[in-house]
């Protein structure tokens, strides 16, 4: 299968004022393809395990461990014939379900069929340490010479059984190696654990309150594991010499902060990781450089925006933008604002200013929640986020939308408020205007 | 500020020649002369043309010109070069066959003698950073495809930043500034001779719209289509103004090609075909084209047009240097309606938005055509806002630009491009002049 290309858009104002350093610009990518539905990955091909909660308030209600094995069920029913798979149970410890010597499966009528029974006998009892369960799934994937791996983590509650230290090194150990797609259902569960783990293994994270529910989105992650690729897609970012690079942040279609995650290549070159793209995949990422000021006439490349695969055969640069900084004293072109970057620049905001204020408002400091959840409001309705604003409705009263005058109520339901949380980083997608 | 080109002055006995209403040709293009015909030139924005000549003056002049001209084919620099060729039998540079000095293409191989010369950069043209070769602890590095150093990221510069071309029967030079990291101006100039042995002389010129993405790709590839399509219609012996029209079509139809997801380069268009009994300018957007006047003893500068003092005798009567285009920006409707003087267009905000230019952003161009016959010797200037908004005034751009220019254009455009340069070069400057009227070749 060839390799998918990539192109790369970059949309910024690149005029500075005499003395100016800061350039901003929202770079574009786009994969190359149409979408279809069968092709295979590169490189060794894919895998899939799927990590099941089996904690003893899994049975209450008892619909939580039912759904979770339909599932699952489903979710096997989705992978294609040929791609590596495996079940892990999860509790105070993780034990491999499907195969039960801890190795994969080759997806096949006959193994999805033997997975489902074993599936089919999960139950539920005892305690939640999920970073177990992820240095299973670490140890189980190595067993197959699958390049692009991909895992499903459902839990319904806290990660009591373990410290967060141990958490914290078995999200490290797991760093690169595979992406997460993490699943909270109910409302017993904590927000920020499974955040940590999807965004550092670049995954999604959301609430499924019903149990019910649980099947349709098994089923529409899996799809979407499916049509990925390629894997360990960098971002890598050259700058000249004498400058910094102040933020990489992803931010559509979600806002995930990159910056802390960059790998340095050479002095002036450093790879942001993005994990696997499928064909036909836009996203927008949003990069701030800081320059050696300089004087009108003066033109200089600020950032050079590519991407880099990484496979076997050793690393390709794809794609290519440009960031140019130009200083020029005409004031009506320096002052212009780039109005993508001035909305993504909101909706990054936003999100920030949804997690302040909902964690404001778990310490108790109703000040500082009024005032970020009421910055959110006021986001929300600049940037056109629809969506956003009605789970925000569900946790504030609105008395003043522009201004963002709020209150908070003093009732909230909680599953109002995770799913505030957890799709805080859904952003708006803008779309580059032709003048 | 110029001498604006007022349509439907006949009765100042001005020789001017208008092109009629060009008809669309029936497609999405408009190409016809806007503002309409006839217009009265507003009440209160007069400009003076100075004492009237009289038509059957002018003609006896031109008849008079003609006649010399006709008879006298040497070259006009006595020296044997004209278009940098001798006069003597040269060789075609492809092929080393004897080609005629006047031969546009080599019969022997087809090599083209008399190309284009469009002012683009080579390039790869400088290996060097000169930001980083001055600092002694830089370390080495290459310079990007694009021209930025590996290093430091400075743009080094582009030998496009300043560039000459001297064709002998025109000149022209395209200049940076000071104030711009880019030359976004373009300039294509052509020699030609039409079937009938007419010397002509063809300039474009282009003005990148800064606020557009690769403004300086777009003057670029505006001015090169455009030329090659004038160079045709000339060697064939077509029509200036449709040639002319055809020229910017073929421009804005390049244009569209090259908008991409980052938008549509733009860019301004003027046009001048020069004959040696008239001269067709086409233009879009606020780059100019000037007529100067010599004064008849072309020896003697040429005589400032508000100058009352002079009597008024017989005739000959003194030349007027005039703009020949009308700028397609706010300032210039505003004075049209009488809302501003000219001096106060031009500092207002509104003084530099166009209000056509080529791009695929403005997908219904209406550009100018216009025939003007000049009434005596002196020189056409094609030019960008870099130059004019230093020196608007034509009477005064003639005497800066000749009695030299008639004989050196090349010097005179690198004086008059200086000018701009010391008094501040906020913008790009280009400008191409083509005395009148061409030596016959």
């Amino acid at each position: 299968m060839s390799q998918p290309g990539f192109t790369v858009d970059v949309d910024h104002n690149q005029f500075l004022p005499d003395g100016g350093r800061d350039v901003s610009a929202i770079a574009t990518v786009t994969s190359e393809g149409a979408p279809t539905a069968v092709e295979p990955a590169t490189g060794g091909g894919s895998a899939e395990i799927i990590i099941v909660d089996c904690s003893g308030s899994m049975d209450v209600p008892h619909s939580k461990i039912a759904q979770a094995r339909a599932a699952t069920v489903a979710a096997i029913d989705v992978v294609r014939d040929g791609v590596w798979f495996a079940v892990i149970a999860g509790t105070s410890f993780a034990k491999p379900v499907y195969p039960p010597n801890g190795t994969m499966a080759l997806a096949g009528p006959q193994t999805r069929a033997e997975a489902r029974q074993a599936v089919n006998g999960l139950r539920a009892g005892g305690g939640t340490a999920i970073g177990k369960w992820l240095q299973l799934a670490r140890q189980t994937f190595g067993t197959s010479p699958a390049t692009l791996r991909h895992a499903i983590l459902l839990t319904d509650g806290r990660n009591q059984h373990e410290t967060p230290e141990e958490l914290s090194t078995a999200i490290s150990a797991c760093d690169g190696y595979f992406s997460c797609d993490c699943r909270g259902v109910g409302t017993d569960w904590e927000v920020s654990e499974l955040r940590r783990i999807s965004s550092t293994l670049l995954g999604s994270v959301d609430i499924i309150r019903d149990p019910a529910g649980l099947a349709a989105d098994f089923e529409a992650m899996m799809r979407n594991a499916m049509s990925k690729q390629v894997a360990d897609v960098s971002l890598r970012v050259w700058t000249p010499q004498q400058a910094e690079v102040r933020f990489v942040k992803q931010v559509a279609p979600t806002v995930e902060d990159l910056s802390a995650r960059r790998a340095t290549v050479s002095a002036q070159v450093g790879d942001y990781p993005t994990g696997s793209w499928g064909p036909a995949e836009s996203r927008d990422y949003h990069v701030g450089i800081r320059v050696q000021p300089g004087f009108v006439g003066q033109e200089m490349l600020a950032a050079r925006v590519s991407l880099v695969v990484s496979s076997a055969a050793g690393s390709q640069v794809l794609g290519q933008g440009l960031v140019r900084a130009v200083w020029t004293d005409d004031e009506a072109l320096s002052t212009k604002i780039n109005s993508r970057v001035a909305h993504y620049t909101g909706q990054a905001e936003l999100a920030e200013a949804i997690q302040e204020g909902l964690e404001a408002r778990k310490q108790g400091d109703e000040e500082t929640a009024t005032a970020r959840l009421g910055r959110a409001v006021a986001l929300a309705k600049e940037s056109g986020n629809g969506d956003t604003a009605k789970l925000l409705a569900k946790v504030v009263d609105v008395i003043d939308e522009a201004t963002g005058t709020v209150r908070l109520k003093k009732k909230v339901d909680d599953g109002d408020e995770m799913e505030l949380d957890t799709r805080s980083t859904k952003t708006v997608r803008v779309r580059k205007e032709h003048a | 500020m110029s001498a604006a080109y007022s349509e439907g002055d006949a009765a100042g006995g001005e020789d001017v020649r208008h092109a009629g209403e060009v008809a669309p040709a029936g497609n999405a293009l408009p190409m016809g002369d806007a503002p309409p015909m006839g217009d009265a030139v507003p009440v209160g924005s007069a400009v003076p043309m100075g004492d009237a000549v009289s038509l059957d003056d002018a003609v006896t002049r031109d008849d008079h010109l003609l006649a010399r001209d006709s008879a006298d084919r040497v070259p006009r620099d006595p020296g044997g070069q004209v278009d940098g060729r001798s006069t003597e039998d040269v060789e075609c540079p492809a092929c080393r066959s004897p080609v005629g000095v006047w031969d546009q293409f080599c019969e022997a191989c087809g090599h083209e003698l008399t190309p284009p010369v469009v002012s683009a950069g080579t390039p790869g043209a400088v290996t060097e950073c000169p930001v980083c070769t001055a600092d002694p602890d830089a370390p080495q590095g290459g310079i990007t495809a694009d021209g930025y150093c590996e290093v430091c990221g400075h743009k080094v510069p582009s030998d496009r930043d300043h560039v000459e071309v001297d064709l002998g029967l025109l000149a022209g030079v395209s200049d940076r500034g000071q104030r711009h990291s880019r030359n976004e101006d373009a300039m294509a100039l052509a020699t030609s001779r039409s079937p009938e042995g007419r010397p002509l002389a063809l300039a474009v010129v282009c003005d990148g719209v800064s606020t557009s993405p690769r403004p300086d790709e777009a003057s670029l590839a505006a001015a090169r289509a455009a030329v090659r399509v004038l160079l045709t219609g000339a060697r064939i012996g077509d029509e200036p103004e449709d040639t002319s029209l055809d020229a910017v079509r073929a421009a804005f139809a390049t244009l569209e090609g090259v908008a991409g997801p980052d938008g549509a380069p733009a860019c301004t268009y003027a046009s001048a075909v020069v004959g040696p009994d008239c001269v067709t300018v086409c233009w879009l957007g606020d780059s100019r084209v000037y007529w100067l006047a010599a004064a008849p003893d072309a020896s003697e500068p040429p005589v400032d047009s508000t100058d009352t003092t002079r009597p008024v005798t017989g005739s000959p009567a003194w030349p007027v240097s005039r703009c020949l285009t009308r700028d397609d920006s706010l300032a210039a409707e505003l004075v049209d309606t009488g809302l501003m003087s000219e001096e106060e267009a031009m500092e207002s905000p509104q003084a530099h938005v166009i209000t056509q230019w080529l791009g695929a952003d403005f997908p219904e161009p209406r550009p100018h055509v216009a025939k003007f016959q000049p009434p005596g010797p002196g020189a056409i200037l094609v030019c960008t806002d870099g130059l004019w908004n230093y020196r608007p005034d034509p009477a005064e751009l003639a005497t800066l630009a000749l009695p030299a220019g008639l004989t050196t254009p090349l010097d005179a455009v690198t004086a008059l491009v200086k000018i701009a340069n010391d008094a501040g070069g906020r913008d790009n400057i280009t400008a191409v002049l083509v005395p009148y009227r061409p030596s016959t070749p």
